[in-house]
């Protein structure tokens, strides 16, 4: 391999050394992609349900109304991890819950709700990392996955959003539910990820 | 006259086809068009920018690929590099083979079309599943993608029905909802039963190590929760100084390509499981693939290096509409293609040099580039290219007869005169072997030349 990695370097360094002034490194000023519409003072809540309403995520405030919305889906097995205790009880007395994800329960699993990490109100997006949930399939296999997004936690701006990335192996951002429009053109939700993204605002 | 290779695919295309290639490229430049509208005041300044970034990532690659390698491997991923295509298959089999992979997944990546990865993969018994929807459709069919972003654009639902039914996926049903559906159910046992997980990156972070990808279907994040191995084929050239140059690419990206904000999923990957974060690949790879970039930063046509592979010249170009992809005859097509694909090509340049005269330069490619590359320059170098090294160029009528007219004065002055006689005479009636394709097809104007000096001497008397 290092054969390899020597010939590269040596030609890249042969390809610049004729360019007598190499392109300067431009400055990147705060806020540059910022969205023109962004408020000033932005009501981050406000902005982030708007936004992730658009990207097709479903935002809930109250654990009822969620209830509500998963029984109406008649959804079968739900996980929630055991340290979100008042959420298991709630959940435990309406519908089948498990607090162990198992990965031979992979099909079987059709709701998780599991925290994120963050969330990003300009593009209304959900931030995941490893730390958040733990097991990556978790946020990712099952139809119905709810993001618990605690208020303080919504970035303004995509940009403040990378200017404070969490340290962990995996961050993903998540806008809106799994989609390909690979066939036709057409829109369709639910590829390999969620085919419904919910997010829990607490 | 021999006719232009592209102009001749595009006449033999289906007009089915072609319609759903122009349509599908249409929307796409109206959905790009309206974000960047909606969103931005000045975007053409954010292009600018980014273009920049770009530019001056590429002019300091040595300085950059040396630093990401460092931020790569203090995060714990192992670094790997590949000269050629060859090597880089080669490098992609040896880890497999030493950890005892034998089935892997795969997510969308360029760069693993342009090496041929999966049929090396198949001469070495490894299964390789395509998991992006458009690009295992692609696999199971033995097509070629003919879009970077919509691969399967030349495709319709019935084409699609009619392969799941052959491969075994249910009955002949053409609705894209089963067809998603189908491909859904299909795709958990092979992520699950995978033993290594395979992607491209969009950009590497050379201060932090992060590989960025994104996509929309969530295959790519499933190729890194359930294999153990992850391995990650990258362009030398994706490489960007630091966090703060993701914001203008990532808020350009997913605009340019789809009219996406930011496509579904963007994912940050900064190294490979740790003890206290135990859910991802335990081993992490990346092959940092040369494959003739070196030589294009060398050349003239360095700023094709820019790419970030959103597709909105394919979109726009009018070319690419009425041709389709296949008409490239390589994995790039449309203008991005027209310019990386013959340079790919290295030694065999001469086979692709036809593809820089597929334009009409009209600049269109240049406006919607979010890095700004200017396309129709660099199709004119290499234009030029093919020129000095004499190479045929099909389709141009031999202009010998217009240079001696134009670098003579007083013949010049007597073609002006007699001119005239062309409205007069049908032309598509006389035996003119290189210009009758052409007047086929066109009408000249009436005459109107040779009344400049005139008016100019009368204009200098007042």
């Amino acid at each position: 391999m290092n054969t390899s990695r020597e010939t590269i370097f040596k030609s890249i360094h042969d390809a610049l050394s004729p360019i007598k002034e190499r392109a300067a490194r431009p400055s990147v000023p705060r806020g540059v992609a910022d969205a023109k519409w962004l408020p000033d003072e932005a009501d981050s809540i406000a902005l982030f349900k708007k936004q992730a309403t658009a990207s097709g995520t479903l935002c809930f405030t109250d654990l009822e109304s969620l209830a509500k919305w998963l029984e109406s889906e008649n959804t079968r097995l739900l996980y929630i991890p055991a340290e979100f205790k008042p959420l298991v009880e709630y959940f435990s007395s309406r519908t089948n819950v498990t607090t162990d994800y198992k990965r031979d329960l992979v099909d079987e699993i059709d709701v998780c709700i599991t925290p994120a990490a963050a969330g990003i109100a300009e593009s209304g997006t959900i931030v995941i990392t490893d730390e958040s949930t733990p097991d990556r399939l978790a946020a990712l296999a099952p139809w119905y996955h709810i993001a618990l997004l605690d208020r303080a936690d919504i970035h303004r701006t995509i940009g403040d959003a990378i200017a404070s990335m969490p340290e962990d192996p995996n961050i993903v951002w998540v806008t809106g539910p799994s989609k390909t429009a690979d066939v036709e053109g057409i829109l369709i939700q639910g590829v390999h990820g969620p085919g419904a993204q919910a997010c829990l605002i607490i | 006259m021999p006719e232009q290779k592209v102009d001749s695919y595009a006449r033999r295309l289906d007009r089915p086809v072609q319609q759903a290639v122009h349509d599908n490229s249409a929307a796409g430049t109206e959905k790009r068009y309206g974000s960047l509208g909606k969103d931005f005041a000045d975007a053409d300044s954010l292009r600018r920018l980014a273009g920049a970034i770009r530019q001056h990532s590429i002019e300091n690659l040595d300085i950059y690929l040396e630093q990401a390698e460092a931020s790569l491997t203090r995060n714990g991923a192992h670094v790997h590099y590949a000269v050629t295509a060859d090597d880089a298959c080669r490098a992609v089999s040896d880890i497999l083979k030493k950890a005892g992979a034998k089935k892997i997944v795969k997510s969308k990546s360029m760069i693993s079309e342009e090496i041929y990865l999966n049929d090396h993969l198949a001469t070495q018994g490894i299964e390789s599943v395509e998991t992006d929807l458009g690009e295992y459709i692609i696999q199971i069919d033995g097509d070629h993608p003919s879009h970077i972003v919509k691969p399967i654009i030349h495709k319709n639902r019935r084409d699609i029905a009619r392969s799941f039914e052959r491969e075994g996926l249910g009955d002949y049903n053409d609705d894209p909802q089963t067809i998603t559906s189908r491909a859904r159910s299909f795709m958990r046992g092979k992520y699950l039963g995978a033993d290594a997980g395979i992607t491209g990156a969009n950009f590497v972070v050379a201060d932090t190590g992060r590989l960025v990808l994104v996509t929309n279907e969530g295959n790519s994040r499933f190729c890194l929760a359930a294999p153990k191995i992850h391995i990650a084929l990258v362009g030398i050239e994706k490489v960007i100084p630091s966090d703060s140059e993701l914001t203008v690419l990532l808020n350009l990206l997913g605009r340019s390509a789809t009219g996406q904000q930011l496509t579904v999923y963007t994912e940050f990957i900064n190294g490979p499981a740790r003890k206290d974060r135990p859910s991802g690949p335990e081993e992490m790879h990346v092959i940092f693939v040369d494959n003739q970039r070196s030589e294009i930063l060398a050349s003239n046509c360095r700023e094709i290096l820019r790419c970030i592979r959103c597709g909105a010249c394919l979109n726009v170009c009018p070319i690419y509409r009425q041709a389709s992809g296949h008409a490239y005859r390589s994995v790039y097509p449309g203008p991005i293609g027209a310019v990386l694909s013959p340079l790919l090509a290295g030694k065999n340049f001469k086979e692709l040099a036809d593809l820089p005269k597929a334009s009409s330069l009209c600049g269109a490619c240049n406006e919607v580039c979010p890095v700004d590359i200017p396309i129709p320059d660099l199709l004119l170098r290499l234009r030029n290219k093919a020129h000095e090294e004499h190479l045929p160029s099909p389709g141009t009528p031999p202009m010998a007869g217009f240079g001696i007219l134009a670098s003579s004065p007083s013949i010049w002055k007597i073609a002006m005169k007699t001119g005239g006689l062309s409205s007069l005479v049908p032309l598509e009636k006389l035996p003119l072997p290189y210009l009758s394709p052409w007047l086929k097809t066109r009408t000249l104007p009436g005459w109107r030349g040779g009344q400049f000096r005139s008016w100019m001497k009368s204009r200098n008397q007042k």
